[in-house]
């Protein structure tokens, strides 16, 4: 089935991720999700990093800080003697049947179908489903209308968009009045020290890895490349500006290997 | 950027672009989903109208939204998201803000601090204007500070955590800052003439005044705060008799930080505290 072809190329893939970030992607996209602390009720849109194994990260972890967001504030309510109106316990039972807690949603929109057919099965293996829907699409022409997401993300994804300017304002389009956009992705290195290091790895030692763990030395290769044509911090920023996004912020992380864009639809 | 006045939804016919494919469950369709009309002054290169709101005009607007639901989610980030959700914004419009609550609570405060100015001047007016006695000061300070800690009465149950906040290293300054503006803001219209005692002196009895009463109504349960405002009278009545005795304080600095430093061991006991019974 597509799932074992899956299960073997994920695990190579995985391998690779995890070789080549050192694990840290991760974290990424843990800080990537803090950043984001969305509110139970949020629709999520990922405009996916179109690779096997990236399918869901970050629409897994969105479920599971909402569930665990709400945990947190049913059982704060509880600590404080509150009582809980008979609606509210009764919502609290409902969530785990049929959806999210307060109505949150995720949608994962890639361009790659085979993708999203794995990501479908990854959900299912390991047990999510409510509020969870995953979509054809083009980031750069998106199938949804205006103003119907609370927040929008794309991680490890932009940089291999053709035309950047058109993915920003297909995100500016489908966000909701004080929705949010949010790019994880690979950006320049601020610290020379670092860079050099960075440098020797990303040319000498990732290929050579990507050939020996996954047989794919070209892919990878191409990855490299891709990363050291992506506008560094300040540029992207400012494109995102130029699109319509206010209070546009960025945060470096690993000493800016990669950084979270962030900008507001106001 | 949305004019101010543009609080309605407004249903437009959905053009043919808009008809989009979509995986959601029937009763969603993007025909029957109301289209917002939200002018957006930035896409027109800048140019601004009379009611062009600006960033920081907009987040003033979902801070003091955000207010109504303090008691219910305490000075945090859940409050905002439900203060920009009643505003008819996304809840996630609160990630503008730090996690922590911090600007909400400045926000409160600074407002409280301009609802008091306001009165002050009305009260004076009516006194310039001949129709109010001029107060003494021993009574003008009281009646100012218990109006302006009675604005704190909604939200008395969660203002520990919120003076908690406060007392944090990176918000120190700015709560500071409104702290003396608000002690000096009393002085002024409290119109006090006698010169034996200095600026610096009237700041930090003043503040620590404010402060520990400030306290005490945290853990006061009579009934509408008397013995709060019992407690003030004692202080102020203190203060008057220690001005031409004590010796007077040469900064702001010093007095003020021990003053804080004794609010901040006592917050730390009352943080825990959800009831006031």
């Amino acid at each position: 089935s597509v799932y074992h072809v899956f299960e073997s190329v994920a695990k190579k893939y995985d391998i690779m991720n995890d070789s080549m970030s050192l694990g840290i992607h991760r974290l990424w996209k843990d800080t990537l999700l803090h950043q984001m602390n969305p509110y139970p009720g949020t629709q999520l849109l990922d405009v996916a990093g179109g690779t096997e194994t990236n399918a869901g990260d970050i629409a897994f972890r969105f479920i599971n800080y909402i569930r665990s967001q709400w945990d947190h504030q049913i059982r704060q309510k509880l600590k404080s003697h509150q009582n809980l109106s008979w609606q509210e316990i009764s919502k609290s039972y409902q969530q785990e049947e049929n959806e999210l807690p307060g109505g949150s949603q995720v949608v994962v929109c890639d361009i790659n179908k085979e993708m999203l057919k794995i990501g479908k099965q990854k959900a299912q293996h390991l047990g999510y489903s409510e509020g969870l829907s995953w979509v054809v699409g083009n980031a750069e022409e998106l199938p949804f209308i205006d103003n119907k997401f609370d927040v929008y993300t794309i991680a490890f994804g932009i940089r291999n968009v053709t035309h950047i300017d058109q993915a920003l304002q297909e995100a500016y389009r489908v966000l909701k009045p004080g929705g949010r956009f949010l790019c994880l992705e690979f950006s320049q290195v601020n610290n020379p020290l670092i860079s050099r290091l960075y440098d020797l790895y990303s040319f000498q030692v990732i290929p050579v890895l990507g050939e020996i763990i996954a047989g794919d030395w070209k892919s990878y290769q191409y990855l490299v490349e891709s990363i050291r044509c992506f506008p560094a911090q300040e540029e992207f920023k400012a494109m995102i500006e130029d699109t319509g996004f206010l209070k546009v912020e960025y945060q470096n992380l690993t000493s800016g290997i990669v950084a979270i864009h962030s900008g507001f639809k106001l | 950027m949305r004019r101010a006045s543009d609080e309605q939804k407004q249903e437009l016919p959905p053009s043919s672009s808009q008809q989009r494919y979509e995986s959601h469950p029937p009763g969603d369709r993007p025909d029957q989903e109301p289209q917002r009309s939200h002018h957006s002054y930035t896409d027109q290169g800048g140019e601004e109208s009379e009611d062009y709101e600006s960033e920081e005009q907009l987040q003033q607007r979902i801070l003091t939204a955000a207010l109504k639901f303090v008691p219910a989610h305490g000075w945090t980030a859940d409050a905002i998201a439900e203060g920009a959700k009643s505003l008819g914004l996304s809840v996630a419009a609160a990630g503008m803000f730090h996690t922590d609550g911090s600007e909400l609570i400045l926000h409160f405060v600074s407002q409280c601090n301009s609802e008091l100015s306001n009165l002050l001047e009305q009260q004076q007016k009516l006194v310039q204007l001949g129709q109010a006695e001029k107060k003494k000061t021993d009574q003008f300070l009281r009646d100012a500070v218990e109006a302006r800690l009675r604005m704190l009465i909604p939200y008395i149950e969660k203002w520990p955590q919120a003076v908690s906040i406060l007392l944090l290293p990176h918000n120190i300054p700015a709560s500071l800052n409104l702290l003396t503006s608000m002690v000096d803001d009393m002085w002024h219209y409290a119109g006090d003439q006698s010169t034996d005692i200095n600026w610096y002196t009237r700041r930090a009895v003043l503040a620590g005044i404010y402060n520990t009463t400030e306290l005490v109504m945290m853990q006061d349960s009579s009934s509408d705060f008397e013995e709060t405002w019992h407690f003030l009278e004692n202080r102020i009545a203190d203060a008057m008799t220690m001005g031409h005795t004590a010796k007077q304080v040469q900064s702001t600095g010093e007095a003020l930080v021990q003053g804080l430093m004794g609010a901040a061991v006592t917050v730390k006991n009352l943080a825990g505290l959800n009831q006031r019974r």
